[in-house]
């Protein structure tokens, strides 16, 4: 990995901040091996690291797992999608029929802004309206078109972390609901600090802020 | 006594700013325990230092002690600079205004030796690192907020290297990239001494650049250098 600071295990720095619990990738699956990520995640156990492992939809022999059944068998109650890292088509015929038998398993996904585009996602929404997907990593510069999805599509989540400009979670939260938007940091390669200071200085009523710590991620899960 | 030392107030064309007002800034600031801030008006940065210098003492004004006026040069305008109460010092933005900060344009307003707060941007044309210790061995004298510590992660080490011998270079740390674990390693790099918070606020969110700080692991003695010491130090009495 392209750093030289990260932290091998994030358990110290999440007793250091009070985070209960993580829904943690494998560096593997992210740098490396999307299936060898998948298993070393599997190997975890600790109730505190939730594994979310990466799916990588395609034909017979190109995808991560080898079947769609696989991961519909797997133990996990959400998956992650990186459309870019992984180069396959989010929209395309065969991630759309995984992500349908997902989404009729109830099974939410994840993805990063900077992994698709909003244009994907309308369209992932239109083909599969059943789909929940959490969106990560959405950052600040593009809130209104952050914006423009949270109030078109209803089944998207939004992950908090890098929502970093001025009262942008009040703002997002005033409009689409606390319910719907997820704290998050993307540490140890983000920031893990503000995120969680934000967090505890939110001008919000008490029970906005429990639905962002945990309540609407565990609704979502 | 917390001081921050990179503010803004106003809107950018870039992106929506939800609340852009100077009043709302103070009334976080209240509640995080923020003394003051350091601000320039976006506008100021943008296309009209003289207005957007103007708004930035009106906001000053309207809310006393809690805002030092980071005065904006527009090098290709020559902007009229003051030394009157409330200045902090002068803000550059290299990067906006295309111009280097080791460029001559900006030889008046070191030689008016206020404090200047740069925009630092590792790799960039306009406002790396290396230009700023350029600048500090011509002003030894002159105190140089290196805005954001270059911005992007893989030259934090490198920027702290480049101005080590150059007492004047303070590492200022805001910005969307940084890290709390990376603001301690800074503190042991450069000294805690030479590492000053801000956050960017309204541009970016003012609990976030104060969590980095706040919650990242340093020592007590270091973080209360990094929150306000420094700055205080630098500022003498331009602080109100």
């Amino acid at each position: 990995m392209p750093f030289d600071d990260l932290p091998a295990d994030p358990r110290p720095d999440m007793d250091r901040l009070g985070i209960e619990a993580a829904c943690v990738t494998h560096t593997l699956s992210l740098y490396a091996d999307p299936a060898a990520g998948n298993e070393a995640l599997s190997a975890l156990d600790d109730p505190r690291l939730i594994p979310v492992p990466v799916v990588v939809p395609g034909v017979p022999g190109a995808s991560v797992p080898a079947t769609l059944d696989e991961v519909l068998d797997w133990d996990v109650r959400l998956v992650r999608l990186c459309p870019e890292r992984h180069r396959f088509e989010l929209t395309g015929p065969v991630a759309l029929r995984w992500l349908a038998a997902m989404a009729a398993r109830d099974l939410p996904v994840a993805v990063d802004l900077e992994e698709t585009s909003p244009a994907a996602l309308r369209t992932l929404a239109a083909e599969i309206p059943d789909l929940r997907v959490l969106l990560l990593n959405p950052g600040y510069r593009r809130l209104r078109a952050v914006a423009e999805l949270m109030a078109t599509v209803p089944n998207l989540w939004l992950e908090i972390g890098t929502v970093n400009t001025q009262r942008g979670v009040e703002w997002l939260a005033e409009r689409y609901g606390a319910d719907r938007l997820v704290f998050g940091t993307g540490a140890p390669v983000l920031d893990d600090c503000g995120p969680r200071f934000l967090l505890d200085h939110l001008e919000l009523g008490a029970a906005e802020v429990e639905l962002i710590a945990s309540g609407a991620l565990r609704r979502l899960m | 006594m917390i001081l921050d030392a990179h503010g803004h107030i106003g809107a950018w064309p870039d992106f929506l700013i939800p609340d852009p007002s100077a009043g709302g800034l103070v009334a976080m600031m209240d509640r995080l325990g923020i003394a003051a801030m350091g601000i320039s008006d976006l506008l100021g940065v943008g296309p009209d230092a003289v207005e957007g210098n103007r708004r930035a003492f009106e906001a000053a004004a309207e809310h006393p002690g809690r805002f030092g006026v980071w005065q904006v040069y527009n090098p290709h305008h020559r902007t009229p600079l003051t030394d009157r109460p409330g200045v902090w010092g002068v803000k550059l933005h290299p990067d906006v205004h295309q111009c280097r900060l080791d460029d001559p344009l900006y030889e008046p307003v070191f030689a008016l030796g206020l404090p200047v707060l740069a925009h630092g941007q590792t790799d960039s044309p306009w406002s790396d690192p290396a230009q700023f210790a350029a600048v500090a061995a011509r002003h030894p004298e002159v105190p140089l907020l290196m805005g954001h510590t270059g911005l992007w992660p893989y030259g934090f080490a490198r920027a702290a290297r480049l101005v080590a011998d150059h007492p004047g270079v303070l590492l200022e740390v805001c910005g969307s990239k940084i890290t709390g674990r990376w603001i301690s390693r800074l503190a042991a790099l450069a000294g805690a001494e030479r590492v000053v918070y801000g956050s960017d606020a309204c541009f970016l969110d003012l609990r976030a650049g104060l969590g980095r700080v706040a919650l990242a692991p340093l020592a007590e003695t270091d973080r209360d250098l990094i929150l306000g010491g420094n700055l205080a130090r630098v500022l003498g009495g331009r602080l109100a």
